[in-house]
């Protein structure tokens, strides 16, 4: 009887694995052929194509030149030729396409930052890490300031259009500004207080206001400026069309879906689901004109697969089913040098990446302890970052004794502002816990009781270090961290959240030790990222996602931060910076752990070629083809059999 | 007593299993008494160093002692550098685009066709329709091969500190050779780094080590509980058997993993060393060891000999110890190994969605799944990264599996022969 049981069993079971078994093959299959995806994606995207055609008498025109191919298939099978795939920017579903929104989801469209993504909305620039410069995008010429620094004055280019045919025009920039600071978006409340108003002055021409003080002074040069490249601009008209089908709510227009967006960029919606984000060429787009690009970008489609996981990305991108990819792989080189792939990043050699952000350790200076700079630098003595930097970092950043710490990303640009040899005696060498266990006695903070973790006003020295799970290189990172922490005599524990407590931690106070990383580049920085580190304008925010997280308090760096946007003479600047710059290693109110990319690239020249490279003359700089003037590589990328 | 265990040996698959489990503890046991190596100390500088041993290169040069050999080094270099997927590629190169015609070129003939090369090929030519990738791939066989073919000799050389010029210290020519004892400072891993740079190897054993000890732990608490209220439930039957099966049935309902995930959360990472998460295993596993000593005991309960007993005015306790418990005594060493089984598979999934013990406090083997998982080291072919380890769990559980169905086997008057 019992024999007989065990028999039934293990034949369910068999049966079971089997199925399963199939199951994860058949999975496995429709991804990477995306032949399951596209059925379901076809029949979403006709559904848009067909509620396109009310905003936009082009888009059925396109998709109607789609249909040689068979109507009811027009999106399930994109042309691999004419299609460029991304992965690592969009993880999960889009839920608007609305840059008013708090919470678009939506990275392929909407990523407002430094070098924004101008793929379907423009900016009146793009930045160009390279070379430190602002390119104009629907801008003509570079910006004007008055003598009096408190003026920016932009002309609109001629030949800029909206898809629907009608011209970009100073108003659209104004109602931009306004529908932002009247809808008080988040981007809307920050940028009022640099800049007080957009005037269009006449269709062409448009005036950044900036935002005085009593004494007739703008309050921040630096940061109104930084609006130049990252505001997307949208239209008037549109804008007005939102606002009547909400009723003027401002609630309801920050959360409107804006799926019949109107833009001025050369990719305009196509469809988007839980698989699929797929952007189609506007074939009209303006920038075709000479005065812009000369000519259309070249691939058609712009399509980002939404994956479950890093891994899942990697694995695509590995098979050639992906070309531009922003992941952290593990051992990248190996891609190329052992697995012999088609695959390489913008520099041949470690670091691979071009690095301008550092991911930093913030110490909660309100934590008892932690509000004593000997515990705080102590723990900053005694990390490896070497470690952090060739382990958990794979190598894609250069060392400290490569680009000794300071408040500057490892650019030619940014470390020509500051003066290393100044600063040589703040730095420590790396991994020195002899020196870190000697500060920490010295400081009277020893081990009394015998458990081994020594004691501050009587109470162990135990704190937790959190980021979020799953972000693999800097999960890693805090466990150096915490192994450092070890072999001082400081109980350091990891904790890793989920993404979104761990942002509700970190930008209310709630935490001991936190992880997050700076401003990268752009015209307002290296400014942007002192403030970053060591701004108290930020302390008495409740909720502050901006910087200085710990709340470090300090006068002097508070007037250095006051005097530098009104600075104009490049050694005082200098000056300046190195003198952040050695606070930052004397109090150590954070600690930049590594350097990294703001964005990671890595291409597989499987079809398409010719991306940036590092010396081939053509100064686009590896954004992934999307960032601010690293979209320039979309209008140089060739077939590679054509 | 000797005659059972007798017995027990006598089972080709207990013993197997039970040799298996030796071998793994003796290694445990044996291995750190040799190599005094912190398992948890981040040698090397990197990612996934593959196994092997690791000389420094500085020693090798400055040991002293070498050794002239009449061996042609550079025959076996080329042999390795110039593979002959390499050689068609500088054939293809030259072809393309250094303007040779192809009767010109032999791929056989490694000497002309390293000439060749290095005549003609120039990195900044225009290479019309060659990827990125490729461009980079023949600049790296540039320098690889560049100067291959002489035999001029490698010159050390060292910093004059005062003028800051390079002086020669020695040149080392292909024929020369060195022992590898002579170097004092090397690395040996077996099986290679992990992710933090780990030597996989010691950290595997002390991983065991921890994994066995949380499971031998776990399988305590759980059969100590278990057993504790089977025997009471069952023997003493009525309200208390109600009450107990009550609470058995509720965690038999609950799946165990849940609650443990649950309480693991809830604990936080400094709490959680080895001995807290085997305890938390350990009352999370018991239930199906209660139900089954407690159907056992009911029984047994009635049989001649309990009842003897109880005329006999004999304690309750001495009843359950000396009437009930011996003839339960084989189905709960059985459950008993069982349980040490499913703890250690307990910690491996635990630790794999990082609720274990803190990765910088000890080695377990979920956590070592969980960083090779992490850092993708199954798409990186590091495989002695989680091999070794998948291999280590499956090798523990069928050791104790293996003994378990020896033992059933022995007891078991069904299955005997």
């Amino acid at each position: 009887m019992k024999k007989r049981n065990m028999k039934v069993l293990a034949l369910l079971m068999t049966v079971t694995m089997a199925g399963t078994m199939l199951a994860g093959c058949g999975d496995s299959g429709s991804t990477s052929t995306g032949s399951s995806g596209g059925a379901t994606a076809s029949s979403s995207g006709t559904a848009d194509a067909s509620s396109d055609a009310t905003a936009a008498s082009s888009s059925t025109a396109d998709a109607s030149s789609e249909d040689t191919t068979g109507s009811d298939d027009v999106v399930g099978e994109l042309p691999r030729n004419e299609t460029l795939y991304f992965a690592g920017q969009q993880w999960g579903t889009v839920n608007d396409y609305n840059p008013m929104s708090a919470n678009s989801n939506n990275a392929m469209v909407i990523a407002q930052g430094d070098a924004s993504r101008v793929l379907v909305y423009e900016t009146l620039y793009m930045w160009n890490p390279l070379d430190a410069k602002m390119y104009p995008l629907l801008a003509d010429g570079d910006p004007v300031w008055n003598d009096a620094r408190t003026e920016i004055t932009v002309k609109i280019k001629a030949d800029a259009k909206w898809n629907d045919g009608t011209p970009v025009t100073a108003k659209d920039v104004a109602a931009t500004y306004h529908a932002h600071v009247d809808y008080n978006s988040s981007t809307g409340a920050e940028m009022k207080s640099y800049i007080a108003d957009v005037v269009a002055q006449d269709d062409s021409t448009v005036v950044f206001k900036l935002t005085t003080d009593d004494s007739g002074e703008a309050v921040n040069p630096v940061l109104a400026e930084r609006y130049l490249p990252m505001l997307y601009i949208m239209q008037e008209n549109y804008l007005k069309t939102v606002a009547d089908r909400n009723n003027n709510d401002a609630e309801a227009i920050k959360m409107d879906k804006m799926d019949d967006l109107v833009t001025s960029g050369p990719y305009k919606k196509y469809f988007d689901n839980d698989q699929n984000v797929v952007l189609i060429r506007d074939d009209n787009y303006w920038g075709q004109a000479d005065s812009m690009w000369g000519k259309l970008p070249v691939p058609k489609y712009i399509s980002h697969p939404i994956f479950k996981d890093n891994a899942a990305a990697t694995t695509a991108f590995q098979n050639g089913d992906i070309d531009v990819a922003q992941i952290f792989i593990t051992d990248l080189q190996k891609l190329w040098l052992e697995q012999d792939l088609p695959i390489s990043t913008y520099v041949d050699e470690a670091p691979y990446q071009l690095c301008m952000t550092m991911p930093t350790l913030f110490f909660n200076t309100e934590v008892e302890g932690l509000d004593q700079v000997a515990v705080r630098k102590a723990i900053a003595m005694a990390v490896d970052y070497d470690q952090v930097i060739s382990s958990a970092m794979s190598g894609q950043s250069p060392t400290f004794a490569d680009v000794p710490r300071s408040v500057m990303n490892p650019t030619d640009a940014e470390q020509a502002m500051v003066d290393q040899d100044a600063l040589k005696e703040y730095q420590w060498s790396n991994a020195d816990v002899e020196g870190a266990k000697k500060l920490l006695d010295d400081a009277g903070i020893v081990d009394t009781d015998g458990d081994g973790i020594r004691e501050y006003n009587g109470k162990n020295l135990s704190y937790k270090a959190e980021c979020p799970t799953g972000w693999s290189d800097w999960n890693a990172t805090l466990e150096i961290v915490a192994a450092a922490g070890k072999n001082i005599g400081i109980n350091i524990e990891t904790y890793f959240p989920e993404a979104a407590n761990f942002s509700t931690d970190y930008s209310t106070g709630n935490f001991e030790i936190t992880m997050q990383s700076g401003p990268g580049t752009s015209v307002a920085n290296p400014y942007m990222r002192c403030r970053f580190f060591m701004s108290s304008d930020y302390n008495d925010l409740e909720v502050n996602f901006s910087g200085n997280f710990g709340h470090y308090q300090n006068d002097r760096v508070d007037e250095i931060l006051a005097a530098i946007p009104h600075e104009t003479d490049d050694a005082k600047l200098k000056d300046y910076y190195t003198e952040l710059s050695k606070i930052m290693l004397e109090d150590c109110p954070c600690v930049p752990l590594m350097y990294r990319p703001q964005v990671f690239h890595e291409v597989n020249e499987s079809v398409w070629t010719n991306y940036p490279q590092k010396d081939d003359g053509t100064n686009v700089p590896p954004m992934d083809c999307t960032d601010g003037y690293g979209v320039a590589a979309l209008y140089n990328l060739e077939l590679i059999d054509g | 007593m000797k005659n059972t265990i007798k017995q027990i040996f006598h089972s080709g698959k207990f013993v197997t299993g039970f040799v298996i489990f030796l071998a793994i503890l003796l290694t445990i046991i044996i291995y750190p008494l040799v190599v005094a190596k912190d398992p948890l100390a981040m040698i090397g500088n990197g990612n996934f160093f593959k196994p092997g041993t690791y000389l420094s290169i500085q020693d090798t040069v400055n040991s002293g002692k070498t050794y002239k050999m009449n061996v042609d080094a550079t025959a076996s270099i080329v042999e390795s550098k110039l593979t002959m997927d390499n050689r068609s590629m500088m054939a293809e190169w030259l072809e393309k685009y250094g303007g040779v015609d192809a009767s010109e070129i032999d791929v056989t003939d490694a000497e002309g066709l390293i000439a060749l090369w290095e005549e003609k090929y120039d990195p900044n030519a225009e290479q019309k329709g060659l990827i990125a990738a490729k461009k980079k791939k023949y600049q790296r066989l540039d320098n690889e091969i560049d100067g291959i073919l002489e035999d001029v000799p490698t010159i050390i050389a060292e910093k004059n500190e005062e003028t800051g010029e390079l002086e020669e210290v020695q040149s080392i020519d292909s024929k020369q050779y060195i022992n590898e004892k002579d170097v004092i400072n090397r690395q040996n891993f077996v099986l290679g780094t992990d992710n933090f740079g780990r030597d996989v190897l010691t950290e595997l054993i002390s991983a065991t080590g921890s994994s066995l000890k949380i499971g031998l732990v776990a399988g305590i608490i759980a059969t100590v509980i278990g057993l504790f209220l089977g025997l009471l439930a069952g023997y003493l039957g009525g309200f208390v058997d109600n009450l107990i099966l009550f609470f058995t049935n509720l965690f038999t309902v609950i799946p165990s993993f849940v609650l443990l995930i649950l309480i693991s959360y809830s604990v936080g990472e400094s709490q959680r060393g080895i001995m807290m998460v085997a305890l938390l295993i350990g009352i999370t596993a018991w239930p199906w060891t209660t139900r089954s000593v407690r159907s056992q005991v009911i029984s047994l309960r009635n049989r001649d000999h309990v009842n003897l007993s109880k005329l006999s005015g004999h304690s309750m306790l001495r009843i359950v110890l000396t009437d009930i418990l011996p003839y339960v005594a084989s189905y709960v060493v059985m459950a008993f190994i069982l349980q040490i089984s499913s703890g250690i598979l307990a910690e491996a999934q635990l630790s794999m969605i990082g609720l274990g013990p803190a990765t910088t406090k000890t080695a377990t083997l979920g956590l070592m799944m969980q960083w090779a998982t992490q850092y993708n080291a199954h798409l990186n072919g590091a495989w002695w990264a989680y091999f070794p380890v998948i291999l280590v769990i499956a090798l523990i559980s069928f050791s104790l599996n293996l003994m378990n169905t020896g033992l059933d086997q022995v007891f078991n008057p069904q299955l005997r022969d």
